[in-house]
């Protein structure tokens, strides 16, 4: 492995020293968590993996006991390459678990290449580990993620790390803080936000079409008055107690999350032709797309961000009303959305009973109930059955002729508070601030 | 004639060599005694190892044969005349039969092993592989499968999840997956039956390659079409892939451009032209996972796409996103006649002091 790290060391410089004792506690800790010997490190691969990848990775786990940490390393990167393009090969959906458990060996046996190296670049070591968490399968009772937790643990490791990714954030939060605080109200220049993007305007409500709101209902309340006649309604005062309330921030989320690798969505929205996904760092996605603002909007969207990093799991609950569902509480699936203002998820259903849950800024939403489907115009494709065509806040009506006649609801979700969508109900999404929100799918 | 081949040889698809990680950014001469003192007339990778074919029907086998890599397996007089290899699985054409073979039980020492499957065919017929008469070979089961004859099928290639077919008056038909752009009929819709490229309606298409994700075709005057996905710059576009190796957006991300992002190309989902840098005449084409080789109708080699593994042959494992050409044969004042890409490698066939 080539060693990581920009400038030239002299051997006096103290860093050095530093790196060294850092790299071996940390490889020491590592070690710790791998199998003792060879003959217990487990090479379970299924029948669609190729003969020869099957070889690599017998020679990889063989270079982690022979002390050979170059050799590992270039194995694992050669197999995550392979095996890439296995994962890449067909529909997600029809991935064979096989290449995702090579993928992850792959990952692990590239951790292991660049912990053991002259100088480790931390930041490099969890992009690995955030790879095999978010397209490879759980190998060896969790070792990436055990790897993870051995990495969030304050070793010397802050020395190493290197300084631009924290200084630019911060000063860009600061030119930031001090451009829109320096404004007179009403007077933002055009030159902060580029023209093409047109200011998120806040909607105004009718009352007739607002979705009510009710305070802390009771299961049995809930159950009666809006699960099971399947009605739109905002909670309040559920959530309160949850500590993300209090904690979560744009800073804290780069505090906890900044190195981490996360699917950013590009493109104002899904239904896009210019619209594509793209892996990048919580820290990249907070100094590119929500503190800058380009053309192109970066969505952080319908991530499993909690089963990723766990930190961030401690602060949020499951409302107690999903035990109304028939699932498990395991089945419920939760999902973070983060994002810029005037982030936009098009007109869509979803197969489950949802409470989106508002913890960061505003959200505009609109909701038409299954009974409408019909005025709403789905895409005729497979892959975008479940979304409307219409742009619904700026209706096409020669082409969309009924869209007009459909009923609906609509609200601006505030931080607190959580929508119960019901399942399969039509929903519109728009960011009105920078926003993050929780959703819960459950059945 | 004379072959070269770079690109990954980790397993020894180049030659026995030292191991596992091994990359050969610059091209080796497949040397005479690898064959036996024959002349070579197709050389098809797969990703582990390298079916070769000589003019006397030999065929040989250099890489991870049999479940053991650094092999070298050769086959003597076995009337073969063209190979569509798979990491599991390889397809032989023997005189007035298709054959597959089970490679992980290949025996080393070159026993002809029994086929898994085989297929007769009552008339000669004068096609390359994956076409035959009446269909097309897979390099998994079902091994075969029928075309209609209406088609009038000239030439045909496979990618990952779709398949080209060229007719005999010039027109190309995609079907398949479509996620990445690679059917080129506008969209990233799946197609199941064999459809016309409209767009290049009206132009006599003379070759066709595909890649993992895209499709390259090359016209009667010699213009050069690709469409598909440009993860790596495979299709000669600006490739986001590309945009990040840069140095500069790396050390200021502030600086990034967002109109520059915007001209970035990740899939193109209908047929684009592309320019080679000095001539503008192509004549051969072939494409590896992520890669792209063309020979112009002078003689010269261009490549582009994902170079990680040295599969461009410049000599470095950079990827890049437009044509270049390679200088090794321009050089050398080779005359290049063919090229045939396999996943990370690329085979090219040549003629010394051609200027």
């Amino acid at each position: 492995m080539t060693p990581v790290g920009g400038d030239v060391k002299s051997p006096q410089d103290p860093r050095i020293h530093q790196a060294e004792q850092m790299q071996s506690s940390l490889w020491s800790q590592i070690q710790s968590i791998l199998p003792p010997s060879l003959e217990e490190f487990p090479q379970v691969l299924g029948p669609e993996v190729d003969g020869a990848v099957v070889i690599c990775v017998k020679e990889a786990a063989a270079s982690i006991y022979t002390h050979d940490p170059g050799r590992c390393g270039q194995l694992g990167e050669l197999i995550m390459d392979y095996s890439w393009e296995k994962l890449n090969g067909c529909k997600w959906r029809d991935v064979s678990r096989d290449w995702r458990t090579s993928y992850s060996y792959g990952c692990l046996f590239k951790v292991v290449g660049i912990c053991r190296g002259l100088v480790v670049n931390k930041e490099e070591v969890l992009r690995v580990c955030d790879m095999s968490l978010l397209l490879g399968a759980e190998i060896m009772d969790n070792v990436i993620s055990r790897i993870i937790q051995i990495l969030s643990q304050p070793l010397s490791m802050d020395s190493v790390e290197p300084p631009e990714c924290k200084t630019v954030l911060t000063q860009k939060i600061r030119k930031r803080t001090k451009d829109t605080q320096g404004k007179e109200p009403g007077t933002e220049p055009s030159s902060q936000i580029p023209e093409k993007i047109p200011r998120p305007l806040t909607p105004v409500l009718h009352i007739a079409t607002t979705i009510p709101v009710v305070r802390c209902p009771s299961l049995e309340e809930f159950r009666h008055n809006y699960l099971i006649p399947q009605k739109a309604v905002i909670l309040e005062g559920v959530i309160d107690h949850w500590p993300c309330m209090n904690k979560w921030s744009v800073e804290y989320i780069q505090k906890v999350a900044g190195c981490r690798t996360v699917p950013v969505e590009l493109g104002s929205r899904y239904t896009d032709a210019e619209w594509s996904q793209r892996l990048m760092t919580v820290n990249d996605f907070i100094s590119n797309y929500i503190l800058d603002q380009p053309a192109r909007r970066g969505y952080l969207a319908q991530h499993q961000l909690f089963e990723q990093i766990r930190e961030l799991k401690e602060d949020i609950g499951i409302p107690d009303y999903c035990c109304l569902g028939e699932g498990d509480e395991d089945d419920i699936t939760i999902n973070a959305w983060f994002g810029p203002a005037g982030t936009v998820s098009p007109l869509h259903q979803d197969p489950q009973q949802n409470f989106l849950a508002q913890i960061i800024g505003r959200k505009y939403l609109r909701l038409y109930s299954v009974s409408e489907t019909e005025r709403l115009y789905p895409f005729d494709s497979s892959l975008l059955h479940n979304t409307s065509q219409v742009d619904i806040e700026n209706p096409d009506v020669d082409k969309f002729p009924d869209f007009a006649q459909a009923a609906y609801q609509e609200c601006i979700l505030y931080p607190g508070q959580i929508l119960f969508i019901p399942v399969k109900w039509w929903h519109y999404v728009r960011a009105l601030d920078i926003s993050f929100s929780v959703s819960f799918w459950w059945s | 004639m004379l072959w070269f081949g770079f690109g990954y040889s980790g397993f020894g698809q180049l030659g026995p060599g030292e191991g596992f990680t091994l990359n050969l950014p610059e091209p080796v001469q497949l040397k005479g005694a690898n064959v036996e003192k024959k002349r070579i007339v197709r050389a098809v990778p797969s990703w582990s190892y390298t079916a070769v074919v000589t003019d006397e029907g030999s065929l040989l086998l250099s890489g991870c044969v049999g479940g053991s890599p650094q092999q070298v397996i050769c086959f003597p007089s076995l009337g073969c005349c063209d190979v569509l290899p798979s990491e599991k699985y390889l397809i032989i054409l023997r005189k007035e039969r298709a054959e597959c073979w089970d490679v992980l039980h290949l025996d080393c020492k070159g026993t002809v092993p029994e086929p898994m499957w085989k297929m007769e065919f009552s008339d000669l017929y004068d096609t390359a592989f994956p076409l035959v008469a009446k269909g097309y070979v897979l390099s998994e089961p079902p091994f075969f499968r029928e075309l209609p004859p209406t088609l009038q099928a000239q030439k045909m290639a496979l990618g990952n999840e779709h398949a080209v077919l060229l007719t005999s008056d010039g027109k190309v038909l995609t079907w398949g997956s479509g996620r990445h752009g690679q059917l080129g009929h506008g969209d990233v819709e799946d197609v199941s039956e064999p459809r016309v490229v409209e767009a290049l309606h009206g132009l006599t298409v003379r070759e066709v390659a595909s890649g993992g994700w895209h499709t390259v075709s090359i016209s009667e005057s010699g213009d050069l079409y690709c469409w598909g996905w440009n993860e790596s710059g495979q299709l000669g576009l600006p490739s986001k892939a590309l945009q990040e190796e840069r140095p500069f957006s790396r050390e200021d991300p502030t600086e990034c451009d967002e109109d520059e992002d915007d001209d970035l190309i990740g899939i193109q989902s209908f047929p684009a032209l592309i320019d080679l840098p000095q001539e503008t005449e192509a004549a051969k084409v072939s494409c590896g996972s992520r890669h792209t080789a063309t020979v112009t109708r002078s003689g010269q080699l261009y490549t582009w796409g994902w170079g990680k593994y040295g599969q461009l042959g410049h000599g470095d494992t950079k990827n890049l996103d437009q044509p270049k050409r390679v200088e090794f044969f321009y050089q050398g004042k080779f005359c290049v006649k063919d090229v045939t890409c396999g996943h990370w490698n690329t085979y090219v066939m040549c003629l010394p002091e051609a200027k």
